[in-house]
């Protein structure tokens, strides 16, 4: 099998959502040595972006994306482990914490925007709704992360968004993790008043500003 | 000799000692079930959104695919992260018991709420507002002025961001906050003329605590109003709305499921998922919850646009007319309503669509907020009497669905593509001491009406 064929097989698990498969591909190619930068950038990550746009064009549905996000983690474990120490961790494009704050049950759009960011390569830890403070910080602090997003549906959980950057400053852990936030009653003006680093109207504007924020220095 | 319903008592047990699972194996074990149910019963509603279903049969299978699914899987509680299991027997005994009407509110302000029938020709119940974030200046002349719409049965209550000046965060200020807005809704109600008008609580969090805070047959939730317990999406539920449930149960209170409709894209999958699960989830609710007022509307999953997209009009009336043939459950409609908010053309095109629909589809008329636009105090007594007027004017024009089917392409070409324009507040586009929308409001909805009643609606 030559290099082109191990890295489309890996695309092509990707994009048949196939979790074993994936795994296997990404053995062979090792076994094969194929550079793993190149079997994740031309295979994987190509993969998972198609997976990403058809999502977004109504082609396919969320369970779609998460077990394409699945197979593109098993694969990624077993490329990870064959390269050099570090080189995984700057091919990511970011590790984001995610969930909906405290008192809040919503988690429909929340739910949409991890599923975005999966298939746009990011790294996504979900922790679910109702999901307090405390939790967010230990989330982000045990896996290094690059952005906390919390998201809010209710006008009465927003306070929860502004106590979550309120207690990172506390900690002082404020210039560690952007803070993302979103939801229903969730505008500019209230990121902008709680010292969020950022705020999007809807998924596809969250992945463009996470994008945005990783790309910028701090 | 057939079984009782289920008690919520039960259901309660059940989710502390169902089947453990992980939430990601419920929602793909979700998925694979709501595609295997599509095959079984041969399910396709892929067709032409902005079409009505005609196809009784389609609606029928989905309803027992709806049934199978209860019965398969049943719902799933988040709090325990167990599945609650009912029997197939168990489900269908409960479709069985549900009531096709009761009443609301107290006094000459009493109301009948029940089911209606596919191209019914009796009036529609009408939920009118508000279900939206208001300000605290404006506590009780809100909720005045949407009781003032005299076809409103029900008025839901509203949240704020305050209460007594203080912002509310916090327990102990969120169950505070509760009684706050039924005091605020009942004295609303109460200017309005309408002292024993069904009030339904808006809850300020999902807490317990908060849920049950109001409770107070002098100033705050009486026995005749009532609380909004949605199921949770994906068919799932929790303790904390259990817990609400249980109590107002014994309390007396009825219950509403605002979480009745799905989303195409979801873990339900497409079209055909979204079906089968918004008829399972207003099954589940009444199960669970024993909620008697089901909001119902099929939408796709929102990534994110910046133009009006077609309202899923076939799933939804697919929905409604399964609900209709095979059980007793009292729905209300909603289905395209949220893309923007008051003061525009869209705005007034898009609620007009959602009355028609739900008017000839055998439901009766919700009307919630706008939830895209983002914005707080973004509801106007106007849509309220413009959704009554249409629906009223879609019974008084006696069409059936197929006439219904050719004004519904020109009413979503009105709107469906364009890009979506700036929503205003309340206070921007409503006159609320004079019970008035501002002159240019009142100008577009003039302009609106009559394109309505030149396509066939006799507003007269």
């Amino acid at each position: 099998m030559s290099k082109a064929q191990h890295v489309e097989r890996l695309r092509q698990a990707i994009l048949s959502y196939d979790i074993e498969g994936a795994r296997k591909a990404a053995e062979t190619a090792v076994k094969a040595k194929v550079d793993p930068v190149e079997a994740i950038e031309k295979g994987l990550a190509v993969g998972i972006r198609e997976v990403g746009e058809k999502f977004h064009r109504y082609e396919i549905f969320l369970p779609h994306v998460v077990l394409a996000a699945d197979a593109m983690t098993a694969a990624m474990e077993v490329l990870e482990k064959a390269m050099p120490k570090g080189k995984a961790k700057q091919l990511r494009r970011g590790t984001i914490v995610i969930g909906t704050v405290e008192g809040d049950l919503h988690d429909v759009g929340k739910n949409v925007v991890a599923m975005m960011l999966k298939s746009a390569g990011f790294d996504v830890h979900d922790l679910g709704k109702d999901v307090k403070t405390d939790a967010f910080v230990e989330k982000a602090k045990e896996l290094g992360a690059d952005i906390i997003m919390a998201s809010s549906l209710m006008t009465t959980t927003r306070p929860y968004q502004r106590e979550l950057v309120e207690e990172l400053d506390r900690l002082g852990l404020r210039k560690r993790f952007r803070v993302m936030v979103g939801g229903g009653p969730v505008t500019k003006e209230w990121a902008d008043q709680i010292g969020a680093d950022g705020w999007g109207k809807d998924a596809t504007e969250a992945v463009k500003v996470a994008s945005a924020l990783l790309g910028r220095a701090r | 000799m057939s079984r009782p319903l289920i008690s919520l008592l039960e259901v309660a047990e059940r989710a502390r000692s169902g089947p453990k699972m992980d939430v990601k194996d419920w929602d793909l074990g979700l998925f694979r079930k709501m595609e295997e149910l599509k095959k079984r019963h041969r399910l396709d509603c892929s067709g032409d959104a902005a079409s009505f279903n005609s196809n009784s049969d389609l609606a029928d299978r989905a309803y027992k695919a709806a049934v199978d699914f209860l019965s398969e899987m049943g719902a799933y509680c988040i709090s325990s992260g167990r599945a609650i299991r009912f029997t197939g027997e168990e489900v269908r005994e409960a479709v069985r018991d549900a009531p096709s009407e009761f009443i609301v509110g107290e006094g000459r302000d009493a109301r009948l709420i029940r089911k209606r029938v596919i191209e019914d020709r009796r009036p529609t119940n009408v939920i009118g507002g508000l279900h939206a974030p208001y300000s605290e200046d404006l506590s009780w002349i809100v909720p005045k002025n949407f009781a003032q719409v005299p076809r409103s049965d029900i008025i839901e209550g509203f949240n704020t961001t305050t209460t007594d000046g203080r912002e509310i965060y916090g327990l102990p200020i969120e169950a505070y906050a509760g009684r706050r807005e039924l005091a605020w809704m009942r004295e609303g109600v109460r200017k309005a003329g309408r002292p024993g008008m069904a009030i339904c609580y808006y809850p300020i969090s999902t807490r317990a605590s908060t849920l049950i805070a109001p409770m107070d047959p002098e100033y705050g939730l009486r026995r005749t109003d009532g609380i909004l317990l949605s199921i949770l999406p994906d068919i799932k539920v929790e303790y904390d709305l259990l817990t609400a449930a249980i109590v107002y149960q014994d309390y007396g209170a009825f219950r509403e499921n605002g979480g009745g409709g799905a989303s195409i894209g979801g873990f339900c999958g497409g079209p055909e998922g979204a079906v089968v699960e918004a008829i399972a989830k207003c099954i589940a609710a009444w199960m669970v919850y024993r909620d008697l007022l089901h909001n119902v509307g099929v939408s796709r999953l929102a990534l994110g646009r910046d133009v009006a997209g077609t309202p899923c009009v076939l799933q939804t009336s697919t929905v409604h007319e399964a609900l209709c043939r095979n059980t007793n459950l009292v729905v209300f409609g909603g289905v395209g309503t949220g893309g923007v908010g008051p003061g525009s053309e869209m705005c007034l095109r898009e609620k007009a669509l959602s009355a028609f629909v739900s008017t000839i589809t055998g439901s009766n008329i919700y009307i919630p907020r706008a939830y895209r636009p983002n914005l707080d105090e973004g509801q106007t007594p106007l849509e309220v009497e413009f959704m009554v007027e249409v629906s009223d004017a879609t019974l008084k024009s006696g069409i059936g669905r197929k006439e219904a089917g050719q004004i519904l392409k020109k009413m979503c070409g009105r709107y469906v593509g364009k890009p979506i324009p700036p929503s205003r507040s309340i206070r921007e586009c409503y006159d609320l001491i004079r019970h008035r929308p501002s002159r240019e409001y009142e100008e577009i909805y003039k302009l609106v009406k009559s394109d309505l009643a030149g396509m066939g609606l006799r507003f007269d």
